[in-house]
């Protein structure tokens, strides 16, 4: 019986694990500078961010997003998030700086310069696909919510 | 001595250090691209198109600073050669300051920006659309140089409607414009017989409002565009009281799929002077598209749209007081910096885009264009 217990114990085990790491792969962490005071973000406020209509969140704490150039992060991020492919959210931006109303975001070529960036830089906010404890970031909770 | 050496290099040091954090926040981005027109009647927007013309060549660059968390200022020079039109003098696009004292409310000042429908403010940047040519009953790509800008202020800011309501972004304007010495509107005054020494110009202001709905890639919005004119020539003069243009626009869109429409009505009454006559204009233009467009792969888009611009103060059985233009576009992107496009216009009716200096042996009521069109932007 107690042998039975721990088998079953162990295949939800599993089951847990790979649903998480399938999870994991079609998702991407939101990660702060650890000065920030925020630890969740609603997923509007997040979109609306990336989207240049807000700067600040909820909480009055200014937000300064920075983007990966590319790659499957990049794109699991603004399809999960934003709601758009990686040339919407490039024209979008395009738009912006070219008709004087705001400036490119910053971008990085690899998770590790986002990284060492969002860490050293106050209110910076990025994505990645995994964090460590070493890499000196606050991961925040993304909540959904719609207006 | 060592007080002397030392001490001067190490302000230039930390000058160097301010000057590089400073130049690394600048950002400099631009474009340019090459058009090609080939029409079967008619020349259109004063290029010899019925023959084939590649007179139509655009190039702008933009520099921007982060001056601090709240201040932005950036300059965008711009220069266009398209037929008759524009020509090798480089133009300020855009020179702004931008102060934003929140998400709310933010103030804009310099040569700003005309926000007007959906596209006004961006319809010069080629690289945002799938299209060539936008819809010409809105946005005449012969007159941008004047309705593109003006010199002036706004106040803009965006708040989310509570519950689920969506949220909301507004612009308000107020300033001042001059018609293009080089545009189609000078073209069609010089037309009439008067060439004016300084462009006419005037009083402009306006806003816009859109409401970002709570479904998802739907947006609907308005603008209110109030314009006066005035200017001498020689010859005459041209006098435009203050006339108002109302925009009413729709845009959705959900995955690979894209729609928008407008409606724009705008009731004037241009009066010119030349010699001792009188010669009142009225116009009253309703204009109107509806677009479609769809992401077919990552890199080919394709798409189509009608576009309907009427004079109903004038007899509107004539091709001089219609235009509608049938369009088929597709827009195929190389990387994400280089892109090409071709594009098929059904044109009937003459009330856009004709020019009598192209036109010496008069207009054809209907005419169809090839247009293409290569370009990068990064």
């Amino acid at each position: 019986m107690k042998q039975t217990g721990k088998t079953c114990g162990c295949v939800l085990g599993l089951g847990l694990i790979l649903v998480c790491t399938g999870a994991r792969a079609q998702d991407v962490m939101v990660v702060a500078n650890k000065g920030m005071s925020a630890s969740q973000i609603s997923s509007s406020e997040l979109r609306d961010i990336f989207t240049g209509v807000r700067s600040r969140l909820g909480d009055g704490t200014r937000a300064v997003p920075v983007i990966l150039k590319g790659g499957p992060a990049h794109e699991v991020f603004l399809n999960n998030y934003i709601g758009e492919s990686p040339d919407e959210f490039r024209t979008r931006w395009r738009k912006a700086v070219f008709t004087g109303q705001g400036a490119m975001l910053k971008e990085f070529a690899s998770e590790a310069a986002l990284l060492d960036y969002v860490a050293a830089t106050p209110n910076s906010l990025g994505y990645v696909s995994r964090v460590s404890r070493e890499d000196g970031v606050k991961v925040l909770t993304v909540w959904k919510n719609s207006r | 001595m060592l007080r002397r050496t030392v001490l001067p290099l190490l302000v230039c040091m930390c000058t160097i250090r301010l000057l590089a954090q400073d130049l690394e926040n600048i950002q400099i981005h631009g474009f340019a691209t090459q058009g090609f027109l080939f029409s079967s009647n008619n020349n259109y927007l004063s290029m010899k198109s019925s023959t084939g013309s590649l007179q139509w060549t655009e190039g702008a660059i933009s520099v921007s600073d982060p001056v601090t968390d709240n201040l932005r200022v950036g300059i965008q020079l711009h220069m266009y050669q398209m037929g008759d039109f524009g020509g090798p003098n480089i133009q300020v696009d855009w020179a702004s300051g931008d102060y934003k004292f929140s998400d709310r409310l933010g103030f804009r000042a310099g040569k700003i920006k005309t926000p007007l429908g959906l596209f006004n403010d961006s319809q010069d940047v080629d690289s945002l659309f799938l299209w060539i040519l936008l819809p010409q009953a809105m946005y005449p790509v012969d007159n941008r140089g004047f309705d593109l800008a003006e010199l002036g202020g706004e106040a803009y800011g965006s708040f989310a409607l509570a519950r689920r309501g969506g949220s909301v972004q507004y612009r308000g304007h107020v300033g001042g414009n001059a018609l293009d010495s080089n545009g189609g509107y000078a073209e069609q005054l010089a037309e009439a017989g008067l060439v004016f020494r300084n462009p006419p110009g005037g009083k402009i202001f306006g806003g816009d409002l859109r409401w970002m709905t709570p479904w998802h890639g739907l947006m609907l919005g308005s603008s209110v565009l109030s314009q006066a004119l005035d200017g001498t020539a020689p010859a005459g003069a041209v006098h435009l009281a203050p006339s108002a243009t109302i925009a009413y626009y729709a845009q959705w869109q959900k995955g690979n799929l894209y729609l928008a429409g407008e409606y724009w009505r705008t009731p004037i009454d241009p009066l010119l002077t030349i010699g001792p006559a009188t010669v009142p204009l009225p116009l009253d233009q309703r204009d109107w598209y509806a677009m479609a467009s769809y992401r077919v792969s990552k890199k080919l888009d394709l798409g189509s749209y009608y576009s309907h611009y009427m004079n109903k103060a004038m007899d509107t059985t004539l091709p001089a007081n219609y235009s509608k233009d049938v369009v088929v576009s597709g827009r195929y992107d190389f990387n994400p910096y280089f892109y090409g496009k071709v594009e098929g216009h059904f044109l009937r009716g003459t009330g856009l885009g004709y020019y009598a200096s192209v036109n010496s042996d008069g207009l054809k009521p209907n005419s169809n264009m090839l247009a293409a069109r290569i370009g990068f932007s990064f």
